[in-house]
């Protein structure tokens, strides 16, 4: 479904991604993982269109998305969450996933409706993404009012309510306790039954190993190896970039 | 119409040196940009207010023209050290509004407060050298033109050797690139701060009292034109730059003047005007600027 | 009366500027540009009824266009710039409208006297009311019909989707664009919407007032435009409404008294209310501040008695 080939992005001299090829099947929850600074928020920017790459394309569905601008990313299906959670603070719980909505296929309102309609005309489905994300009851308080794990659960929200056939989760479960994380383990595997792929971004390996259905591992912006959870868990280039410097600090000691 | 070249190389000598006027006001724009990433717009409503205390300091204690020169910008000095405390120190940090409103509202503050204590009528300043003119040839060079362009240099000078060789210039640059992590380091990011905005303060200072010279009249008419020119110095530049500061000052300076020459005094600003378009699309980040920017 | 007709008419004209500022605010602009429009609409509205002898309505209408236009081309540019640099552009732009119009020279004989623009003369005698025998009091009332009709729009707009995504720019353009959000055209809209409201003020305040000139369209005017929706605040149209009262009816009138002190004061109010309500006058926190501040009183009258 996402196709990425010799995917490339420079910052001047820094090579934050360098030649990076995946492919992320139809239906699968696809893990990305590395060191810090290896690229990773990188690589989602590059598919959301934040900046355009320095080389190499972007393909979903054949469709190259590489020179289309972000809103239009989004209309093919693509969607995502930040790293650093960016809500739309001064406005509502739901208003903030009012911006993003957009109807399922098939069932398209007029675009005067989309723009001008009242709140009335959503509120309910709204309603019912808003209860499923388990904010039901905070529907019109200012975003900012949530707390942590509420924000992260509603800036998920926020990137579902466009109905995305691919979502990309940038370390969705930072900064959240083991019972957080168990929640935000079902509501993925949710997502992968009502048929979204998912590209998820993570440091908590714990979430990624028992999640995913395969995982790439990058290291300065390089793929270094790519496999089932299992695989990369016995691999030993993996725990070389991972720990690597932690061994070399107990050799020099 | 025709202009020989004498004519147009004369313009443009006059112009370069009076653009180090615009150059030392465009400096401190962004002086205060780089290390606050704000906007004082009051910036050159302070210098101009600089040069007329050091006005007054002639008019009623009668002090020779020097120490008016050195009372203006130590004035300026001050009244930047004000506006830091009134529109930027108690400013949340990651509000831009808030304190760019209220530097309109210093720049009104002083600029009324200025028309009411002169009637709004100029009053005409000291001039500098009156009588140095060194002729080169065809051309000439005007001597308090000089001055001003010498004495300008000499400050930038100043400048960055506190900005690069000094403890104090270390801990702005560094409040100026991460100001949280600084805090926690123990800079105390309201000290440099304030100092940024003395610094600034007092080079506008002199501008001021430099611009006035050279004019030969103070006027409160002076303050917006002079805020425009250095807001668009700063912007051509590219904020924070300072080096790009300095080029873009001299360059409008040259500009203004052959605009001036060429369309006259209605149209002359319309195409300085054009030129910061210019700049605006083709080069965004300013002279000297990369196009890389972090989000 | 008269006198009182005239504060009607610049707080009306006034609030037409500052809702022009508040519409770009939303999305997150801080547009001086709204002056260069303010011009833009009045010369053309007065060229249309003064040199072509047009009716007032469909001149005003044509000025808001022409204003909003350029406003639109102002607007895929000013995408480029961001922040305090767009500041410097629109100061720039309103600077290049002010000039050009400083330079106009457009002089026509109509029924024997000689009318237009006179370059930097400014343009004087746009006598459209007085010459088909407007009182005063009507052209009050055209103003606030048309104050109150983009008031009522714009409160609408904040109602709808549209206003949701205004405001989703102004706080996260990148959030907004990875939520679908077309930013040029969200933008761009904003900017036509704020120069046709400009374009609109312009029209009405050469008209009502008969002449207008480079002086007339400073800096110091689009600085006002931006202060009302900033010292108001952005959470609704109300609070422009409410700051132009208070700084053209209270402090620029009501304490005419005080001379040239007011404008002082102006400045020294703008600063004061930025230190205790960077957020504005009207923000969030006001209706909640507004009850404390009740139930205090309430507690204090308890304590008396
Ligand atoms: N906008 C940018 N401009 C310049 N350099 C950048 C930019 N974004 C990222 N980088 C650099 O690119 C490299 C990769 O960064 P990236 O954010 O993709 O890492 P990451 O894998 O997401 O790390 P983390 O786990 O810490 O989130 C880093 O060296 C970073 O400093
Ligand atoms: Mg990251």
């Amino acid at each position: 479904m996402l196709k990425l080939t010799n995917l490339a992005k420079y910052f001047g001299g820094v090579r934050a991604v360098d030649g990076l090829d995946m492919q992320i099947n139809k239906g699968e929850i696809f893990g990305l993982i590395g060191p810090n600074g290896s690229g990773k928020s990188t690589t989602v920017n590059l598919i959301c269109g934040v900046f355009p790459q320095t080389a190499g394309t972007i393909e979903l569905d054949n469709v190259d998305l590489g020179r289309l601008a972000p809103h239009q990313r989004i209309e093919f299906g693509v969607s995502r969450t930040f790293q650093n959670i960016r809500l739309f603070g001064d406005l509502t719980v739901w208003q903030n996933l009012w911006v993003a909505w957009r109807d399922a296929p098939g069932h398209e309102t007029s675009w005067l409706v989309n723009w001008f309609g009242s709140p009335a005309d959503r509120r309910h489905e709204i309603q019912k993404l808003l209860e499923f994300s388990g904010l039901g009851d905070r529907a019109d308080r200012p975003a900012s009012s949530l707390s942590f794990g509420e924000q992260r659960r509603l800036e998920l929200a926020r990137a579902m309510a466009s109905k995305p056939k691919l979502i990309l989760l940038d370390e969705p479960a930072a900064g959240m306790n083991s019972e957080e994380v168990a929640d935000l383990r079902n509501r993925i595997l949710t997502m992968k039954n009502l048929g979204m792929t998912v590209l998820l971004v993570e440091h908590v390996m714990d979430l990624v190993m028992s999640v995913t259905d395969r995982i790439t591992v990058l290291n300065f912006g390089k793929p270094i190896a790519e496999g089932t959870p299992l695989e990369i868990q016995n691999n030993e280039m993996v725990q070389e970039a991972y720990f690597g410097s932690a061994k070399n600090v107990e050799a020099g000691n | 119409m025709n202009f020989d070249h004498i004519d147009i190389v004369q313009s443009l000598i006059d112009g370069v040196l009076f653009g180090s006027v615009y150059a030392l006001v465009g400096l401190g724009f962004t002086l205060i940009f780089g290390a606050m990433h704000k906007l004082n717009l009051a910036y050159a409503a302070s210098s101009i207010a600089g040069a007329y205390i050091g006005l007054a300091s002639i008019t009623i204690f009668a002090v020779p023209t020097v120490i008016a020169f050195l009372v203006g910008p130590l004035a300026a000095g001050l009244v930047g050290l004000l506006i830091y405390i009134s529109c930027f120190q108690f400013m949340p940090r990651n509000n831009m509004l808030a304190p760019l409103m209220a530097s309109i509202g210093a720049l009104f503050f002083i600029d009324e407060l200025i028309i009411d204590k002169t009637a709004g009528s100029p009053i005409t300043f000291p001039v500098l050298l009156p009588d140095a003119y060194f002729p080169v040839g065809e051309f000439g060079f005007r001597g308090d033109l000089l001055f001003v362009t010498f004495a300008s240099f000499v400050l930038m000078g100043v400048i960055v050797f506190m900005l690069y060789r000094t403890k104090m210039g270390l801990a702005t640059r560094a409040a100026s690139q991460q100001p949280v992590a600084s805090l926690l380091c123990g800079i105390p990011t309201h000290r440099t701060n304030s100092t940024v905005f003395v610094l600034a303060g007092v080079l506008g200072g002199v501008a001021g009292c430099l611009a006035a010279a050279a004019v030969g009249v103070l006027s409160p008419l002076l303050t917006l034109p002079l805020t425009v020119k250095g807001l668009i110095v700063a912007v051509i530049g590219g904020l924070g730059s300072i080096r790009g500061a300095i080029a873009a000052g001299f360059m409008i300076g040259a500009l203004e003047n052959l605009f001036l020459l060429f369309r006259g005094v209605n149209e002359r600003d319309i195409y300085v005007f054009l030129v910061l378009f210019l700049f605006l699309v083709v080069r965004p980040n300013g002279i000297f600027g990369t196009s890389i920017d972090r989000d | 009366m008269e006198y009182y007709l005239g504060i009607t008419q610049t707080i009306g004209v006034h609030t037409l500027l500052g809702l022009s500022a508040y519409v770009l605010l939303l999305t997150g602009q801080l547009s001086l540009a709204q002056v260069g429009f303010f011009a833009i609409g009045s010369y053309v509205s007065g060229i249309l009824t003064v040199i072509f002898g047009w009716h007032i309505l469909p001149a005003l209408l044509v000025g808001a266009l022409v204003a909003g236009f350029f406003a639109f081309l102002v607007g895929f540019p000013a995408l480029r710039v961001k922040g305090l640099m767009l500041v410097v552009a629109t100061i720039a732009f309103s600077e290049i409208v002010r000039l050009v119009f400083f330079n106009v020279n457009w002089r026509v004989e109509v029924n024997g006297l000689e009318v237009g623009p006179d370059s930097t003369q400014g343009f004087r005698e746009i006598r459209y009311f007085a010459a088909n025998g407007w009182e005063q009091a009507h052209v009050v009332l055209l103003i606030w019909l048309i104050v109150i009709l983009v008031m009522v729009l714009l409160w609408w707009l904040d109602k709808v989707r549209a206003g949701a995504v205004l405001r989703a720019v102004g706080e996260d353009e990148l959030a907004a664009q990875s939520s679908g959000v077309n930013l040029t055209m969200v933008k761009v809209a904003a900017m036509t919407g704020g120069g046709v409201i400009a374009g609109i003020a312009g029209g009405l305040f050469a008209h009502s007032t008969t002449y207008v000139d480079h002086h007339t369209f400073s800096i110091l005017l689009a600085t006002f435009a931006v202060s009302y929706p900033i010292l108001g605040g952005l959470k609704n149209v109300l609070g422009t409404l409410m700051a132009v009262i208070f700084i053209q009816g209270f402090i620029i009138e009501g304490l005419r008294f005080m001379g040239d002190y007011r404008n002082i004061l102006f400045g020294l109010l703008i600063i004061v209310a930025m230190n205790f309500r960077p957020q504005g006058l009207v923000d969030g926190n006001f209706t909640s501040d507004l009850r404390k501040l009740l139930r205090m009183n309430q507690k204090r009258g308890g304590i008396d008695a």
